[in-house]
């Protein structure tokens, strides 16, 4: 067999291996269910002021699809379209707001009643996306990120809601748990998510409050951003180890992605036992850590909220609306710009939140019944702008 | 008194000797002032650092950054052979994420029991390596330039990798021994610095002292003269993209393994530590000059820059800033002998 014919049947298999390749990194997972279950709610059949359930997509926006945070998002966004029967489809940011904003437009173009749940990748991402639902005649919630001063209640009745968790309890929480763990002195190091991030900021600025008012012997000595991202976080473990050595008694991560990285840097360095971390989110793997003891019980406080209930959350109080059985406009301030109650928990109680997962059904089934601000554990707490603490 | 050539009494080849003797001499100044350069402020930045902070030379800190180094130096010798082609390789945090991936999952893992031992890291190896030969092929079959195929490859590689991942939650290695192989000291520093020491050098080696290295040298020299020589240039090109694309995959590998677990983004953020370690350490973007040595070099001093940094204290809110500035000033210094290597400064 010559070398060229080689050659082109290489390039052949290549080109094929390509289209191959390209096709499976498509990041628009359309995903057109139909309802093999649909529990009779007032919301399903009250349809005579609204949009016709039949005429309504679904759509759930996230930054990434590998993100526990994010591919929790997905699960409950689909949970929910099940419920209700309705198709829906995914939007796969890939991290890019350009990305995001293309992905959404497109399917905006397609005609039907668009009603969505967005994860912004950033905050000026949230007027792009509302004024282009708006325009459309679609139905949206935000979720976690927008501009401070553009609020659902100035743009109308199609940018239904923002919501989120409020930052500040999570860091005083996570605050509370570490300085106790380690008899109220000592030196703690934390690492905050990107450092713009408002969600980083607000967790940050709840850490700072609860140690300037409550723990004044506990030192908090670097604050060393680290993106969300196990890896750097590692990394400067590492260097924050070498820099304050056996002086650290304490971890503060603002999520248990980066929790995951210092964890590892500590044990790589002999001194997971010796430290205790606290963190955000109390994702699966926090969860079998907390089990098994893992570093002589590191894990010593965490905050409960699931990517599950803020989409379903999100899209049920979209479809709401579009189905006309809310009125946006005749909402209180508190439903358009929403706080969700998030969970402080430790190892004394996180088995009463981990096993929610174990059910995200039954608790859309709740959603339903409750509505969507006043399902336990996550039920409205109060009105945004989240205020930052003077002290 | 000046001779002038016979024939042509206009000519003067006393002064052209003069001229190539100064050439020899200046070329000779500039092969030894480039590294020696580079060594100095790689020194330089040691001195001021450990003035900074003391721990800086600890050998703690000394284990940190040969630890921190070992991704980078691994990749950086891939990318130093592309560079050398005159070509670019952008691929490399997406072959990162596909190769973590399989071998994860093809390790001991929380999702599922089997556990293929070593045939796990042959297999994300072969992934690398099949996206290197698809690099590869394209740039010398479909003449579409590098930075387009790479760039395109980068994210073929984290969707094989997102797809790879699915749904369900992160997969973590369960084998104890293998999630501690990387920070395992051995004679003082971590495997995972060790690994990185013998793939420089085979790197170095197959620069220096095989027919091929010294071909991916011509080729970036000239193509079209080393073509014309008879080399096999395209063969050569998809060899060197193959094992760019492998040792990405080793990369993803040790990675994975560092934070015991897989993910599609395990490898983000080391496009734009390799990439600049590579120019910084003396390789012409152009190609056909340059090397692996000086590329860990490279290295070095953008892993010391940040580590320094951090253990002087620098907030985070400055740090960026204060990293590029001396950066910038370190470039100035040790390659103002080589400034036309880089052919960017026009």
């Amino acid at each position: 067999m010559s070398l060229k014919s080689n050659a082109n049947r290489l390039a052949k298999l290549l080109g094929i291996a390509m289209v191959a390749g390209l096709t499976l990194a498509g990041c628009t997972t359309a995903a057109s269910e139909s309802a093999s279950t649909s529990s009779s709610t007032s919301a399903e059949s009250s349809e005579s002021t609204g949009v016709k359930k039949e005429d309504i997509v679904f759509v759930a926006s996230v930054i990434n699809t590998t993100n526990p945070y994010f591919a929790a998002n997905i699960a409950g966004a689909e949970a929910l379209a099940k419920k209700l029967g309705v198709p829906i489809e995914i939007v796969d940011s890939e991290g890019s707001s350009q990305v995001q904003n293309s992905k959404i437009q497109a399917i905006l173009a397609k005609g039907k009643t668009v009603v969505m749940f967005v994860n912004t990748v950033s905050s000026a991402d949230a007027p792009i996306i509302v004024e282009a639902t708006k325009a459309a005649g679609g139905f949206v919630t935000i979720w976690w990120n927008k501009p401070d001063d553009y609020e659902p209640r100035d743009v109308g009745d199609n940018f239904v809601a923002f919501q989120k968790h409020p930052g500040v309890s999570s860091g005083e929480c996570t605050a509370d748990r570490l300085a106790e763990s380690i008899g109220g002195s000592g030196k703690i190091i934390a690492l905050p998510g990107v450092q713009d991030s408002t969600t980083s900021a607000t967790r940050v600025a709840g850490l700072e409050y609860a140690l300037a008012t409550r723990w004044p012997d506990v030192e908090l000595v670097e604050l060393r951003p680290s993106d969300w991202d196990p890896e750097l976080a590692y990394r400067n473990s590492q260097d924050l180890i070498t820099k304050y050595g056996s002086d650290i008694k304490g971890v503060w991560t603002a999520d248990d992605g980066m929790q995951i990285g210092a964890m590892k840097a500590f044990e790589d360095a002999g001194r997971l036992d010796q430290v205790k971390f606290v963190s955000d989110g109390l994702y699966p793997p926090t969860i079998e850590d907390m089990r098994s003891g893992r570093g002589n019980n590191a894990i010593v406080g965490e905050t409960f909220h699931r990517g599950w209930a803020a989409s379903a959350i999100g899209l049920y109080t979209a479809y709401l609306a579009a189905i006309g059985e809310i009125v946006p406009s005749e909402l209180s301030n508190d439903k358009r710009h929403s706080l969700f109650e998030i969970a402080c928990v430790g190892p004394e109680n996180f088995e009463d939140f981990a096993s929610l997962d174990n059910d995200v059904d039954g608790w859309i089934d709740q959603l339903i019944i409750n509505g969507p601000w006043d399902t336990a554990p996550f039920k409205l707490i109060g009105e945004g702008p989240e205020i930052l603490p003077q002290y | 008194m000046a001779t002038k050539e016979p024939g042509n009494p206009g000519v003067n080849t006393a002064m052209i000797r003069i001229r190539e003797g100064e050439i020899a001499k200046s070329t000779n100044w500039k092969r030894l002032a480039e590294p020696t350069s580079l060594i100095a402020t790689l020194f330089a930045l040691i001195i001021i650092f450990s003035l900074l902070n003391p721990r800086f030379l600890s050998v703690e800190n000394l284990r940190n950054l040969t630890d921190q180094a070992s991704l980078p130096l691994i990749l950086s010798v891939g990318a130093t052979l592309v560079i050398l082609l005159g070509s670019i390789d952008l691929s490399i945090e997406g072959i990162m994420g596909s190769a973590a991936m399989t071998f994860v999952l093809l390790s001991a893992n929380t999702r599922d029991s089997s556990d293929f031992g070593l045939l796990a890291v042959l297999a994300a190896i072969v992934v690398g390596i099949i996206f290197g030969l698809l690099n590869g092929s394209i740039v010398t079959k479909i003449k579409v330039p590098s930075f387009v195929v790479t760039l395109g490859m980068w994210f073929v590689g984290l969707g094989v990798a997102t797809v790879l991942y699915g749904t369900e939650t992160m997969p973590f290695l369960t084998n104890s021994d293998l999630t501690s192989w990387a920070s395992t000291l051995s004679v003082g520093l971590p495997n995972s610095f060790w690994a990185a020491v013998v793939v420089v050098i085979l790197g170095v080696t197959f620069v220096g002292l095989t027919k091929t290295g010294r071909s991916v040298m011509a080729i970036g020299n000239n193509e079209n003269i080393a073509r014309s020589a008879g080399l096999r240039v395209d063969r050569i090109k998809l060899a060197v993209f193959a094992i760019a694309g492998a040792l990405s995959a080793v990369a993803g590998i040790i990675a994975a393994i560092k934070l015991g677990s897989g993910s599609p983004s395990v490898g983000l953020g080391s496009l734009f530590v390799t990439i600049p370690a590579v120019v910084i350490g003396g390789t012409a973007l152009a190609g056909g000059k340059g090397g692996v040595l000086s590329s860990t070099l490279g290295v070095f001093i953008l892993i010391i820059l940040n580590n320094g940094l951090i253990l002087a204290g620098v907030s985070p809110n400055f740090q960026s800033g204060i990293a590029g500035a001396i950066l910038i000033g370190a470039i100035v210094v040790a390659a103002a002998s080589q400034r036309d290597r880089l052919r960017i400064a026009k």
